[in-house]
């Protein structure tokens, strides 16, 4: 049997108990540790908070060596651990399919992910649009197909979910074509990086997706102590310190609650000039 | 140097042994540098002692000349001067075909060429060769015969003989320039009577063009100058008793005239050979007198040779020959320039950079190109030889050093340094200069380590590149070495990496198993290369493989269903298909005709005009490779495929890895297109970087090849050999032996000499020389040029097969797995 186990957002311990159990038991562990990273806890933590032997997963182990991770799940239990939820922003349903192929069966043992903890500040679930990746720029490569995405989700007042670029032992490509695998050092978008991107595409574009002056939230180590908000204009964000990664950003769309409001209000420096630009916000697209 | 109307910037250019140093010394004579007693020996651009030692010129030197002229002279020039004095900036080039590399980078520097050949043996492939890239780089030639005493001499031949020679000799060097000519230079075939011509001999420091006779004349007959030049060339007569010229070559009374060539111009030369040749004492002086030639003291005493050639190089001085004939026919930097920008400059015609190009300006932001590197007497440190086309370059300025793969806008390749110092290169000296403007050819210290071969400097930056140079040569014959002392290794690489950069066309490399490689044009050309590399560069004693050829991958077939790949976390899948181009079209993208870096919708006009492509798909080629410009290209074939463009720069770099290596043996891939049929791509950018699409573009690419009838190319030389009958026999056994194909046989008219021309694998020809000289006792002397590339009948993954034995054998060599992998190891099921 396969389990794949959520992780949860931060600590060791936010696991789950029937996750815990199941780990306990299992044949062989592997952590996906590519995707993300838990905040609060590192490989050795989670060994010894289960008292077990942790097989880190990269990369190239879970795309391209799944035979191993596999190998002989038909009779053995294997666990498989991925921050946050299972089914979240990740891409393990190949790994799910490539098991269903062997005839082995797959269990999900589900936990928080920021998909959902995000509604921690105070926007509804239920609002939300399509989930965006923002990707680091690079000198030739700056692609901005999410515009198109943001643009579509504002246009029925939706709010967008902006998940940040996070590379975790990214391959040098310069190296890599000399046939060498070398890996960069990591790096974690930063909210202002990511809100400085939206500015420049929007400049590019100019169909008025959204404004500088846009409100929008940063969400800093959510689901972790030091978790912490912040609301104001696209333009602000793109100067603001988030302090240590992860960090996520909500574009509020045009359907803002009044209880919504209230509670972002909260997060705010000027709460009147944030009144202010979510009101002229919504002028944006009612007036077509 | 300032009054730009009055530099020359000429290359001297020619077939291998035709004279050209020996030419070039009788101009350095004339400098002063050299004495003239030395002329003709001393070879003074062969500045290597293997270049003395084997008598070849192997690289390319530079040397500034000055010149005056007089003022009847200068109103010849149909161009703007200004003064009477002249620069010219002279390169002698390598005559051997495996240093056309040299010659190419010469010709970027220069805006005409003297072209050099043998009275004796004519035109030969080599003098094709590199006027063909003169024409090509828009250069403007004039000719000189040389070695005219061997055919008085040696062959003895009449003075009608002799005519009917030049003559044959200036039509085919017309039939070429007529073939590659480019529309814009105008008219720029050579003609005697306009004294674009020139004949004389190197060795005995003596030339004349009909000019000069047409001046001794036009006094003597009364009759304009220019009127006389036409008389003396060509079907003209003069009837001595009449007194009147003619165009038949009989009177009146059906008496045979004598061509008024050979009576004015080569008779007063034959007699003076006979007369000292015969040592008729009492007609030399009779005949000196005639000629105004006064011998000095000691000169008297000499007789035969000797005396011939002091006789001779009073009477026609080389020197005023040849420099009359630079200074009037070929072009200053600021004429040559108007018509050159748009072929030299990559921007658009109408920029900043291509207008100051165009019109030389000095006053403009610089616009230099660097065309090669020359070592300094300081090991492992390089002149930066190169030519200032627009601006000013001046000692400690700090310049922008862009390297072929810069494109504006972006940081790659991209450097700004200060200019160490600026030089003037003189043959072996060097001398500082402050500044040297617009149309001058300039060395430059402390920016060798900049550039790896060559490169543009500017100070503007919205400079584009000035346009790379297309060699026509191709580095196809390579080893390995490695050190015999293991502590040396440090020293091996380092000395590559200075090879590398000395020689514009050699190739270094490290192979997958780790050997380091060198590759280079020819046998020849590799010998020089290691012997440097040995002795100078790295200075450590070495050990060095059995020289192997390069190969390409092609494919011949369309693949046979259509190649799919999936990205490392499955949700990307690449569908491809390979088939092969055309190979008009591989070859016109080598020689640069279809560029990756033309506009977009120039190139699909041309390849759809030109070539037979649908100017839809020629439109929608997405990349060049590899390198970003060879022979293998990708074209979009998709239909509305969402974010499509978001991946097309991870494609392309998957693509230019994959040409790069192919499949097969680890080679180039060459005349290849790929299909893009469809792409399935993840919904978030995320999912979709370089790390999922680059690897899987690679895999992609291989599948598809492997799918549609893979084969190997091999390099095949053009072989030309010179030889008398007897020894043609000989040539055909040791052809045959070596899978050799034999185009063309001729005689050259007037000579007992055939010209063979053949076609033999570059693996082949190994010790080609040695044999052909044993088969013909040591008659036959072969000339061997890259001509193209031949695909190899067989399959390569199959063992049994020729080309599957080379396959396996590289393979084994380069530690790679023996066997040729399938399509399956690169192909995912849906």
């Amino acid at each position: 049997m396969l389990y794949l186990i959520g992780l949860g957002l931060s600590h060791a311990t936010d696991i789950t108990v029937r996750g815990l159990e199941v780990v306990k038991r299992c044949k062989r562990v592997y952590l996906e540790a590519y995707t993300s990273i838990l905040m609060a806890a590192d490989k050795e933590s989670l060994e010894e908070f289960y008292g077990r032997e942790v097989i880190l997963a990269d990369r190239e182990l879970v795309e391209s060596g799944s035979d191993q991770i596999l190998d002989n799940a038909q009779d053995d239990d294997i666990a498989f651990l991925v921050v946050g939820d299972v089914f979240g922003a990740t891409t393990h349903t190949d790994l799910v399919i490539r098991a269903r192929e062997l005839g082995i069966k797959v269990e999900a043992i589900h936990n928080a992910s920021v998909m959902n903890a995000v509604g921690a500040c105070g926007l509804q679930l239920y609002t939300f649009g399509q989930a965006v990746s923002i990707v680091f720029f690079t000198d030739n490569w700056r692609p901005d197909s999410f515009y198109h995405k943001i643009m579509e989700n504002r246009k029925i007042g939706l709010h967008t979910l902006l998940l940040l670029d996070i590379k975790v032992k990214e391959p040098n490509f310069d190296e890599l074509m000399k046939g060498r695998l070398v890996y960069e050092p990591p790096r974690y978008m930063s909210v202002a990086t990511c809100c400085q991107q939206l500015l420049e595409v929007e400049d590019k574009r100019k169909e008025r997706a959204y404004t500088p002056q846009t409100p929008c939230v940063a969400v800093s180590r959510l689901g972790s102590p030091t978790q912490s908000f912040k609301a104001a204009t696209l333009e602000e964000l793109a100067e603001y310190d988030a302090g240590e990664p992860l960090h996520s950003v909500v574009m509020l769309g045009s359907q803002v609650h009044e209880l919504e409001l209230e509670y972002l209000l909260e997060f705010a420096d000027n709460k009147d000039a944030y009144r202010a630009a979510v009101a002229a916000d919504q002028e944006l697209f009612t007036k077509k | 140097m300032d009054k730009v109307t009055n530099v020359r910037n000429m290359s001297v250019i020619a077939h291998v042994d035709h004279g050209k140093s020996t030419l070039t010394d009788s101009l350095v004579q004339r400098a002063g540098i050299i004495s003239a007693a030395k002329a003709g020996e001393a070879r003074f651009t062969d500045t290597r002692k293997d270049e003395q030692e084997r008598g070849i010129t192997i690289k390319s030197t530079a040397i500034s000349l000055y010149s005056e002229m007089d003022d009847e002279d200068v109103k010849e020039i149909k161009q703007k001067t200004d003064g009477n004095k002249f620069l010219i900036n002279l390169i002698d080039s390598p005559g051997h075909v495996d240093f056309s590399s040299e010659v190419t980078a010469a010709l970027r520097v220069t805006d005409g060429a003297l072209v050099v050949v043998d009275c004796v043996e004519g035109v030969c492939v080599q003098t094709e060769t590199v006027l063909r890239q003169a024409l090509g780089e828009r250069i403007k030639p004039v000719v000189v015969i040389n070695k005219v005493d061997r055919a008085m001499l040696e062959l003895q031949i009449s003075k009608e003989e002799l005519y009917q020679s030049f003559s044959r000799t200036v039509e085919s060097v017309n039939v070429i320039i007529s073939t590659y000519v480019e529309p814009v230079l105008g008219d720029v075939q050579v003609y005697p009577e306009k004294g674009t011509v020139a004949f004389g001999s190197g060795l005995h420091g003596w030339a004349f063009t009909i000019r000069q006779f047409a001046v001794r004349y036009s006094k003597k007959f009364g009759v304009d100058r220019s009127k006389m030049m036409e008389r003396l060339w060509g079907d003209s007569y003069f009837n001595p008793k009449t007194k009147k010229w003619s165009n038949k070559d009989r009177d009146a009374s059906g008496q045979p005239l004598e061509r008024a060539f050979n009576m004015f111009v080569l008779d007063p030369i034959f007699r003076l050979f006979s007369a000292i040749m015969n040592f008729k004492k009492d007609e030399i002086p009779v005949l000196l007198e005639k000629l105004e030639i006064t011998l000095k003291g000691e000169e008297k005493e000499l007789e035969g040779k000797a005396l011939l050639k002091v006789v001779m190089r009073k009477f026609l001085p080389a020197a005023d020959a040849l420099l009359e004939m630079i200074v009037i026919h070929l072009p200053s930097p600021v004429t040559a320039q108007f018509y050159r920008a748009e072929t030299l400059y990559e921007g658009p015609a109408d920029d900043a950079s291509c207008l100051a190009i165009k019109n030389c300006d000095p006053k403009a932001d610089l616009m230099l190109y660097v065309s090669k590197m020359v070592p300094t007497s300081d090991k492992g440190r390089f002149y930066a030889f190169g030519r200032v086309f627009a601006g000013t370059v001046k000692s400690g300025m700090k310049v922008r050093i862009q390297g072929p793969n810069y494109v504006p806008g972006k940081k790659d390749d991209l450097f700004i340094k200060a200019i160490q110092r600026t030089v003037l290169m003189m043959g072996r000296f060097v001398e500082a200069i402050d500044d040297c403007p617009a149309g001058n050819i300039v060395g430059l210290v402390g920016i060798d380590q900049f550039l790896l071969k060559s490169g543009t400097l500017t100070t503007n930056e919205a400079s584009h590149n000035m346009k790379v140079m297309k060699f026509s040569v191709s580095p196809v014959v390579e080893v390995a070495v490695e050190v015999k002392n293991g502590n040396d290794l440090p020293k091996l690489v380092e000395g590559l990496k200075r090879l590398s950069k000395s020689d514009p066309c050699v190739l270094t490399s490290i192979s997958p198993s780790g050997e380091h490689i060198v590759a280079a044009t020819g046998e020849l050309h590799l010998e020089i290369c290691l012997t440097d590399l040995e002795n100078d560069h790295a200075g450590v004693p070495l050990k060095i493989s059995p020289p192997v050829v390069s190969y390409r991958e092609t494919v011949e077939a369309e693949s046979r269903i259509v190649a799919l790949s999936k990205s490392p976390n499955k949700h990307n899948r690449i569908y491809l298909k390979a088939e092969p181009m055309d190979e008009e079209v591989n070859q016109a993208i080598e020689s640069g005709k279809i560029n990756a870096r033309d506009d977009f919708k120039q190139r699909a006009r041309l390849m759809a005009d030109e070539y037979g492509w649908d100017v839809t798909d020629a439109r929608k080629i997405w990349c060049f490779g590899p390198d970003g410009s060879g022979p293998n290209v990708v074209v979009d074939q998709t239909k509305a495929v969402q974010y499509l463009l978001e991946i097309k720069d991870h494609v392309n770099a998957g693509f230019q890895w994959a040409t790069k290596e192919g499949p097969i043996l680890g080679e180039t891939l060459r005349g290849v297109r790929f299909n893009i049929m469809d792409v399935t791509l993840h919904a978030d950018a995320i999912h979709r970087g370089a790390g999922q699409i680059m690897p899987t573009m690679r895999r992609a690419t291989f599948a598809a090849m492997l799918l549609a009838e893979p084969r190997i190319q091999e390099p095949v030389f053009l072989v030309e050999v010179q030889c008398p009958e007897n020894a043609i026999g000989g040539i055909y056994s040791v052809l045959n032996k070596k899978r050799g194909q034999v185009v063309s046989e001729e005689q050259r008219p007037g000579t007992p000499m055939f010209t063979v021309k053949a076609y033999l694998p570059v693996n082949e020809s190994f010790g080609f020389t040695g044999e052909l000289r044993q088969a013909t006792g040591g008659q036959a002397f072969p000339q061997m040029i890259f001509d193209h590339w031949s695909t190899m009948n067989g399959d390569p993954t199959d063992k049994n097969s020729k080309p599957g034995e080379i396959v396996t054998n590289t393979r084994k060599r380069r530690g790679m797995k023996e066997e040729v992998p399938g399509y399956e190891e690169y192909y995912d099921k849906l």
